[in-house]
């Protein structure tokens, strides 16, 4: 090289600069965007086309999913950051959480939200991180503020977060069901649940969200029980789809969640006092998806799959074949069984079953319209509905005497008889003894000792008005 | 918004006190030991020669030309220029133009958005400005003497101490440059970034603070043990704020002074709180805690109780008196005393110039908490760019104190490890001053009323094997009293060294500037102009000594 000229040399390193191109492009090109695997942002999960465009290195990456775009949304920003600080990623990541920790003690929540952002930045596929921070910002910072409407902000913004977490790491169930999970209970069961479901539905920032609603986590304008089925369905699509379990709970109990959104939808009508044809098609629909979807879903088990809605016949088979092989102790009912404890099964079938009747409906109707009546301080017109309501009860639990021991049930009878009994008292002096007659009295008398803790929900009641969840 | 800190005036006189004290014990240290130092070394002569050099030093600071030190200056600035450290702009562009990825969007209310733009354009030009103008000030005399270009210099009939102030002015000139352009770029930017609906509040309050002090859910101002009252702890990790108890006779009483109906807002009274709620029970959820102001005058007694208002948590709860309480004809302020009598707010009510402030909470079994910058009376706003440019100044002085800090270390060490030694004295000073402060003031920062025991070594080597916490005092025996008596002559050693360590938080006005507040005089740029000229005059001294001592040729 010594003997060559400037020129020459220079004509060299770009003859070596062209040989080295050869394999960096066959090595190391990147895929082809037109046939890069798609994806929409809309919060619906997807199966991913392999593309087997780009270089070797590309092509391996598809393959074995190893890139970073295989775990969902890769942020510019977030890669950019990593890359600039080289290898100083976890003591800045430490700092950032010190600095939010002290700002949530320092109640500086704009400075919390900008340091929850940086932190994300980091570390956008741990997963933990935004799970974690999801709920801080719904749960803890959204309950350190007075104004149910400010609550309701930070509630949304942890919601928000999730969504964000999810879009990130979009092969992965667990941030789809938290999404899903602080949309029905954090917003549905709260103590300002009356207010964050009509929040839902009926933004209180009409400046900012002018047709009501925010498009960001209720496009729909549904309710928030709804828009959380539509996020548990989605994690158990995701699941599905790629294969990666949660790591929440049991797979019985995170399977269940469509259909206990359900559930709760229609609960939560009729705690809002709606006992109507919505109601009746709500638990109707919660018994479908129950017992015709959730029940015929197959789960692993020590003995192979099972499913928990086993029909007369199909017990009598698995009777006979656990009969035929006892040398493999398969008892397939016995694990059925058993899975259905863990998810209180046969209560929540039966439950759907008998809400879903016209008579249940009338029965709660008639409590709740009694309650409201002797609130307005109209003692007769609450003892008559009282006994309507009692009596239709107690005709339900003599058809599906099961519910005869759901704690629910007991706890609505109980309070029933102690605000009929009160009303009895204002009006007539006195109320029932045991050796009279009413409705429900087997009930009333059975379940004494649980009367002290009731009476204190009672009052509460007489107080504030609020209904328990 | 609220403050997390409380903003009290300087006390100048105080501060010269111990900034005398500390110079005084260095220098006596640092000329008893160089005068031993050359006793031993050349006797007698030593000594003299020793008196000599200080006597120099007087006469050269009297006779430095303002000439000079602006030649060197002039070539300090072009020599900083054409090291590129005005590429710091494109950085900065950078960063601005990228900066929306990287903010949280939050319009919950405009305090939270105006906050969050004002506190990443001056923690920028912060972050950006003192690397570079720091560097620049670290390496520059170290590289004119390994490039012998400072023999040319010295050759001159410059004194030293000019070389010294030259830098100093020349790095100044630099800084200033990059601070004002970026700092009116950062101005345009935030103005431009907040939305337009919000920019309305995008201003400079100016409040007067009060003295606030308690009294017990009986009413009283002691409490049982015949101490000063005080709010409830409701366990807030953070105890800056204490709580008075909704319903009962607790209140939070302000004493202002000095409020004149000719400072205030067109003649309005406007009471500025935010006030923390904290439920013990849910009570009516949908409806915030409810809070009354009463005015009373401490001179001639007067008490006016006003409309009770709802406390908006987290924001700004403005309470006009005049308006909220006009029920006369015509809208006319009719304020009436607790007797039902009217009474006039400039003639019963502000009369004497003092006013006290009683906050009650009234929805019961609930607590509202509160500190001293909690609640203040509003005068005319000044305009955002007032604050703004108090904050940028507040930064120009941090840099000042950096540059000399740097422009000294430069005159003793070589230029790496000149930024080491500055780097380190700004980091303990932006890190670990509060930690000192806290060593030395045995008070924890979190909870000034809990006392921090074991601080000595000695004391700390007793109770780690013994497992005594700091709340737990030790048993009184002459052991310890021994222990004790060592510990306090170190802890006071370490007192004077804290004071060698400048606070270079108390430079960020940020949370001033954030928060929609002008920058304070006395509880902010007095300090801070204070703390930069009781630094960098010795470090100048420090820096011409060190240049008058060593020899050039050893680079």
């Amino acid at each position: 090289m010594s003997n060559l000229t400037a020129f020459q040399r220079k004509l060299v390193y770009v003859g070596g600069i062209l040989l080295l191109l050869v394999p960096i492009v066959l090595l190391g090109s990147p895929p082809d965007a037109n046939q890069a695997p798609s994806r929409k942002r809309s919060g619906e999960t997807e199966v991913r086309v392999k593309a087997g465009s780009g270089g070797l290195l590309s092509r391996l990456r598809q393959q074995h999913e190893l890139g970073e775009v295989s775990l969902g949304d890769v942020d510019p920003t977030s890669s950019t950051m990593n890359l600039l600080l080289l290898g100083f990623r976890g003591i800045a990541t430490s700092r950032l959480w010190m600095d939010a920790q002290d700002q949530q003690k320092r109640k500086e929540w704009a400075e919390l939200d900008s340091t929850i952002k940086s932190i994300v930045l980091l570390q956008p596929h741990f997963l933990k991180v935004w799970h974690f921070q999801g709920w801080n910002l719904a749960y803890n910072v959204s309950a350190e503020w007075d104004a149910v409407a400010d609550r309701y902000y930070w509630v949304k913004h942890g919601v928000k977060f999730y969504m964000e977490g999810r879009d990130r790491n979009e092969k992965f169930p667990d941030l789809y069901w938290y999404t899903g999970d602080t949309l029905g209970k954090k917003i549905g069961r709260s103590d300002e649940w009356k207010q964050f479901r009509e929040f839902f539905r009926n933004e209180p920032d009409k400046e900012q969200f002018p047709n009501g609603f925010d498009p960001e986590i209720n496009p729909d304008k549904k309710d928030n029980y709804l828009a959380a089925r539509d996020w548990f369905i989605r994690a158990n699509d995701a699941s599905d789809t790629y294969k990666n379990r949660q790591r929440i709970m049991a797979e019985p109990l995170f399977r269940f969640y469509p259909a206990r959104a359900l559930i709760d939808y229609a609960l939560a009508l009729q705690r809002e006092g709606n006992f109507g044809e919505e109601s009746r098609a709500a638990w109707e629909e919660a018994f479908a998806e129950w017992a015709t979807k959730y029940g015929r879903e197959e789960f692993d088990c020590p003995i192979g799959r099972i499913y928990m809605e086993v029909t007369e016949e199909e017990a009598q088979q698995f009777q006979l074949a656990d009969q035929d092989k006892p040398e493999e102790n398969l008892k397939t009912l016995h694990w059925v069984a058993r899975y259905q404890d863990m998810c209180n099964y046969r209560y929540w079938r039966t439950r759907c079953k008998i809400e879903g009747e016209a008579d249940m409906a009338a029965a709660h109707r008639a409590l709740f319209e009694a309650e409201e009546q002797y609130r307005s301080a109209d003692f007769d017109s609450a003892i008559a509905t009282y006994l309507d309501g009692m009596k239709k009860y107690e005709a339900m639990l003599e058809k599906y005497p099961d519910l005869k021991d759901d704690d629910n049930t007991i706890e609505e009878v109980m309070i029933a008889q102690l605000f009929w009994r009160d009303a009895l008292r204002i009006v007539e002096g006195n109320e029932p003894g045991d050796d009279e007659q009413f409705p429900l009295k087997d009930m009333w008398i059975k379940h004494q000792n649980r009367k002290p803790m009731l009476l204190e929900e009672f009052q509460r009641r007489q107080r504030t008005g609020g209904r328990t969840l | 918004m609220q403050l997390s800190f409380d903003p009290r005036p300087f006390d100048l006189l105080g501060g010269f006190k111990v900034w005398g004290v500390v110079c005084l014990v260095v220098v006596a240290l640092c000329w008893g030991i160089a005068a031993l130092l050359m006793f031993l070394q050349s006797g007698a002569p030593g000594l003299a020669r020793l008196l000599d050099l200080t006597a120099g030093m007087f006469r050269d600071f009297l006779q430095t030309s303002p000439r000079r030190v602006w030649a060197l200056a002039v070539h300090t600035f072009r020599e900083a220029a054409r090291k590129r450290a005005l590429w710091v702009f494109a950085v900065f562009a950078v960063l601005f133009l990228f900066a929306g990825w990287f903010m949280p969007e939050l319009r919950q209310s405009p305090d939270m958005a105006i906050r969050n733009y004002v506190s990443f354009v001056l923690r920028t030009i912060t972050w950006l400005t003192i690397p570079v103008v720091g560097l620049l000030a670290c390496w520059g005399l170290p590289e004119d003497i390994r490039l012998r270009s400072l023999h040319t210099v010295v050759t001159k009939p410059v004194r030293r101490q000019e070389i010294v102030l030259g830098r100093i002015v020349g790095f100044l000139g630099i800084g200033l440059l990059v601070l004002l352009i970026v700092g009116a770029v950062g101005y345009v930017w935030v103005v431009r970034q907040v939305p337009e609906n919000f920019r309305s509040q995008v201003t400079a309050r100016v409040p007067i603070y009060g003295e606030l002090r308690f009294l017990t859910r009986e009413g009283k101002s002691e409490d049982e043990q015949g101490l000063e009252a005080t709010g409830v702890n409701v366990g807030d990790e953070a105890i800056f704020r204490q709580f008075v108890e909704g319903n009962t006779q607790a209140r939070a009483i302000w004493r202002f002074e000095g409020v004149d109906m000719n400072r205030l807002q067109n003649g309005q009274l406007i009471l500025e709180s935010t006030f923390q709620s904290f439920r013990t029970h849910k009570g009516k959820v949908d409806q915030e805690l409810l809070g009354q102001f009463t005015l009373v005058n401490p001179k001639n007694g007067v008490r006016v109780p006003l409309q009770p208002f709802f406390n908006r948590e987290f924001r700004r709860n403005s309470y006009n008196v005049t308006e909220r309480n006009s029920r006369g004809e015509g809208g006319r302020l009719e304020l009436k005393d607790e007797q039902g009598r009217t009474v006039d707010l400039a003639k019963d009510v502000l009369d004497g110039g003092k006013l006290d402030v009683e906050v009650a909470c009234l929805s019961p079994g609930q607590f509202m908490g509160m500190a001293r910058p909690d609640l203040f009376i509003r005068l005319p706003d000044r305009t955002f760019l007032a604050a703004y440019g108090k904050g940028l100044f507040s930064i120009f002085l941090m840099l000042t104190m950096i540059v000399v800090l740097g422009v000294m270390s430069g005159c003793f060490l070589k230029g790496p490890v000149a930024t080491m030694l500055t780097g380190f004295i700004f980091l303990v000073g932006r890190l670990a001053h509060d930690f000192l402060q806290q060593l030395t003031s045995d008070k924890l920062l979190d909870n000034p009323k809990l006392q921090m025991r074991g601080r000595g070594l000695l004391e700390s080597l007793y109770r780690l094997p013994t497992h005594l916490g700091p709340q737990i005092e030790v048993e009184d025996n002459t052991a310890q009293r021994v222990i004790k008596a060592i510990d306090n002559v170190e802890l006071n050693a370490l007192w004077g060294v804290k004071h060698l360590f400048p606070d270079f938080t108390q430079f960020d006005a940020t949370a001033f500037v954030a928060n929609s507040f002008d920058v304070p005089w006395d509880a902010a740029l007095l300090p801070n102009l204070a703390t930069t000229i009781g630094f960098c005059v010795p470090w100048i001294i420090v820096g011409y000594f060190a240049l008058k001592c060593r020899e050039l040729e050893a680079k």
